[in-house]
């Protein structure tokens, strides 16, 4: 019987590798496709995907709920600790691998549409292939190093799509804001790994993190970290936690580092909409499921505080935006954050469900953008006409001309708000009510962070309702400001079409729960809690969603009446509030003065040091060496050639005198034997 | 009486004078004539000293053969000077310092 089960474990790893492996075989295939094959690139990734999505769907359904798959294999040592690298299967990675999959699913469809007049066509969707590959290991990953890389990865894959149309500079300002920016979350979740290693002696997630893991047996006692394996000052507990939270703030764009977001936009729209809006910005909300045993009280209410206040901050942003995908990208923002105050809340099981649940309203609502500034576009380019495509204050009136693309958008909008009948209301009401609970038993400053979550769920209600205006109702104002242009757009073919409506059935409550007004009974939210815990326990739970969606409607009904029917706009369009969201709480200036202009500065400084000191100091070494070999030569020159050439002069005046003997005139042959017998005569008388 | 000491200078004088001949003269034939002079100065050493041997007059004799064997020399050197003028157009034997074929 074990080893039967032990079998289809095995069998369901397979299944995992399979799905996690096809889309880089789509990636391989999509670089080494010849240049006029090309158009096959699209369906390539398409089929990759769809085939990757269907195996995901059966590994989740044998997963989901059942017992956890684990298996690894050898890696590699260091010092006398064997490190094992394999895939961990628990309902937290099954649902992020569907996930993944059921988003991609779409965004491919449509993108072989919205990308198909495109020069680099191929190579989108290699990279595409490739984020997807990179985000399905990264959620199926059991080791911390592997996870390593693969959040590398899909920061790299996100990184070339910003800059995908990398001819305009404003993409490459954005990919490089985004990368550095997750360079900096990259560093934090290395230091925090390597913290963890040297704490516990292994990188492999289940041990550390299960619930009878390393780390729930660590504890901080008077200023000390046990672990059964050793110990440190308490102080890096705390390091790791700063680490993994600037790892988080990086990758789901959290205060202080979500300014890279909003500029991603600079992308292809189905890009945002896959990466930059549903899978990876989610990747650091799932670190903070993966790693939640980490944390401890103080740690989990930084969390609470941070994505509360990035939650707000956002969507005050947003409410003032005029560009269609600035606006979607801060509402992102907003709900990331919403996600990790859940956390910090310990609202674990809600934070995931509003994951999944926001994972496919903003893409819906991304690719709705995207086919909306397509036909702008197209209006543009057929009429010769300077606008900005992406701006909502040329839109208007659109809902007749693409009734479809405007029925998911309402969906989708709905869903956003979390009006009743939505994924977005099951999952947005349980993070609030969870907020009133836990703000219950703490003292009054604690209040704000609850209060403050409803307030930015009816900011999110006005800016909303105001996208959705001021796109699909009133009138064309292109029209108005330019009459007799001509207009052809419509809702797109089937690629675009299909891709809306699936994703926009998924925003509905039948895909999570039966009961449309309950989320404690949406299977998601009980996959990742104990069954009992949750009760209709307060009256929290009947009060937070009434008085949220009736204020929600009244919001939307106000705004309709500002936008649409011109009732006037009750808002000053001056003063400090309206300058402080619309120029993004000034976040983007104020690191220009505080961060960049120093190191700027710095750089320079140090760059001018380089050039005068150290430079300076090599060339002084140089010309003294000059001058040393100068010196050398010199000697050379002189001494030891003139040594020589003495000795050649001597030879040379020896050779003389002695060639003079051997003129070949014989009577000086004769006279020399004579004086040299005289002499020999002489000398022989004289001793 | 003249004695043996006067044999003996005048023949010192006779080489020396032919040495001298040798060394100096820029004229094969003058050379020439230097070494008969040396040859004479040793041919009278001979007779000289044959003083000495009543018996079989050995000095004589051997001096007779001295000036026949000086004049077959001679002979052979005045032929050698003439073709070496033939071919160097010259006898001062300073000048002739080239063996070779040119």
């Amino acid at each position: 019987m074990e080893e039967f089960l032990h079998a289809i474990d095995t069998l369901t790893i397979h299944f995992t590798l399979a799905a996690v492996l096809l889309p880089l075989l789509a990636f391989v295939i999509n670089f080494s496709l010849p240049g006029r094959l090309h158009k096959l690139a699209g369906w390539v990734s398409t089929i990759a995907i769809i085939i990757s999505c269907i195996i995901s769907a059966s590994v989740f359904s044998k997963v989901w709920n059942g017992h956890m798959v684990h298996q690894q294999m050898y890696w590699f040592t260091i010092g006398d600790t064997k490190i094992y690298a394999g895939i961990l299967l628990n309902n937290l990675s099954v649902l992020m691998l569907l996930l993944v999959n059921l988003i991609a699913l779409p965004v491919h469809i449509y993108s072989t549409a919205y990308m198909k007049d495109d020069e680099g066509y191929r190579r989108y969707f290699a990279y595409l292939s490739f984020f997807c590959f990179s985000m399905l290991v990264l959620v199926v990953a059991d080791n911390l190093v592997l996870f390593y890389i693969f959040w590398e990865l899909v920061g790299f894959s996100s990184y070339l799509l910003i800059g995908f149309w990398f001819t305009r500079d404003k993409a490459i300002l954005a990919n490089k804001k985004a990368f550095i920016m997750n360079r900096i979350g990259d560093t934090g979740l290395l230091t925090a790994i390597i913290i963890l290693f040297s704490q516990f002696h292994t990188f492999d997630i289940l041990q550390l993190f299960a619930d009878k893991g390393l780390i729930s047996q660590s504890v901080i006692q008077g200023g000390t970290w046990i672990a059964p394996l050793g110990h440190l000052p308490a102080a890096w507990q705390y390091i790791a936690f700063s680490g993994i939270f600037l790892a988080v703030a990086a990758k789901s764009a959290q205060f202080p580092l979500h300014t890279w977001l909003p500029d991603a936009m600079e992308g292809p729209t189905s890009i945002s909409a896959l990466i930059h809006a549903a899978t990876m910005v989610a990747a650091g909300v799932f670190l903070l499921g993966r790693v939640y045993q980490l944390f401890n009280d103080v740690e989990l209410t930084i969390l609470a505080i941070i994505g509360c206040f990035t939650a707000f901050m956002a969507a005050t942003i947003a409410l003032t935006q005029n560009d269609l995908k600035r606006i979607l990208a801060y509402s992102t923002i907003s709900q990331l954050g919403f996600m990790i105050m859940a956390m910090g809340i310990g609202a674990y099981a809600s934070s995931l469900f509003h994951l999944a649940t926001h994972a496919f309203f903003k893409c819906l609502l991304f690719l709705v953008a995207g086919i909306v500034i397509h036909q702008m576009a197209h209006i543009k380019k057929d009429n010769g006409l300077d606008i900005d495509p992406q701006n909502i204050l040329n839109m208007g009136g659109l809902r007749k001309k693409m009734p479809l693309t405007f029925i998911a958008a309402l969906i989708g909008g709905l869903a956003l708000i979390g009006l009743p009948l939505t994924s977005g209301y099951l999952s947005k009401d349980g993070i609030l009510i969870q907020a009133f609970e836990w703000a219950e038993g703490r003292s009054g400053l604690y209040k704000i962070i609850p209060i403050l979550a409803l307030l930015t769920t009816w900011l999110t209600a006005f800016y909303v309702a105001r996208l959705i205006a001021k796109v699909f109702f009133g009138e064309l104002k292109v029209l108005n400001d330019h009459p007799g242009i001509q207009i052809h757009i419509g809702d797109g073919g089937w690629r675009y079409k299909l891709p809306l409506m699936l994703l926009a059935l998924c925003c509905l409550f039948p895909l999570f729960s039966a009961n449309p007004l309950l989320y404690e009974h949406a299977w998601l939210f009980n996959g990742f809690t104990p069954a009992s815990s949750h009760e209709h326990a307060n009256i929290y739970h009947t009060l937070v969603p009434i008085g949220v969606n009736i204020l929600s409607v009244l919001v939307i009904c106000g705004t309709y009446a500002m936008y649409v029917k011109r009732k006037g706009n009750i808002f000053p369009q001056s003063g400090f509030l309206y300058r402080l969201s619309a120029g993004e709480w000034y976040f983007d200036r104020i690191y220009n003065i505080v961060i960049i202009k120093p190191i700027l500065f710095l750089s320079s400084a140090v760059f001018w040091i380089d050039r005068t000191i150290i430079d300076g100091f090599i060339n002084a070494l140089a010309d003294i060496g000059v001058k040393i070999a100068k010196l050398c030569a010199w000697v050379d020159h002189h001494v030891i050639d003139g040594f020589l050439n003495l000795l050649v002069a001597i030879v040379e005046a020896i050779g003389n005198f002695a060639r003079r003997f051997q003129g070949g005139k014989v009577q000086y042959y004769l006279f020399s034997m004579l004086v040299v017998i005289l002499l020999l005569f002489i000398l022989k008388t004289v001793f | 009486m003249i004695s043996m000491n006067d044999f003996l200078i005048v023949s010192a004088v006779l080489f020396c004078i032919g040495l001298y001949m040798i060394v100096s003269k820029r004229n094969a034939i003058q050379i020439l004539i230097g070494i008969e002079l040396m040859l004479n100065a040793a041919i009278l050493n001979l007779v000289a000293f044959g003083k000495y041997d009543r018996f079989f007059n050995g000095g004589q004799m051997f001096a007779l053969f001295a000036i026949v064997l000086a004049a077959a020399t001679t002979a052979v050197a005045l032929a050698i000077i003439l073709n070496v003028y033939r071919q160097y157009k010259t006898i001062d034997p300073g000048r002739i310092d080239n063996l070779g074929d040119e």
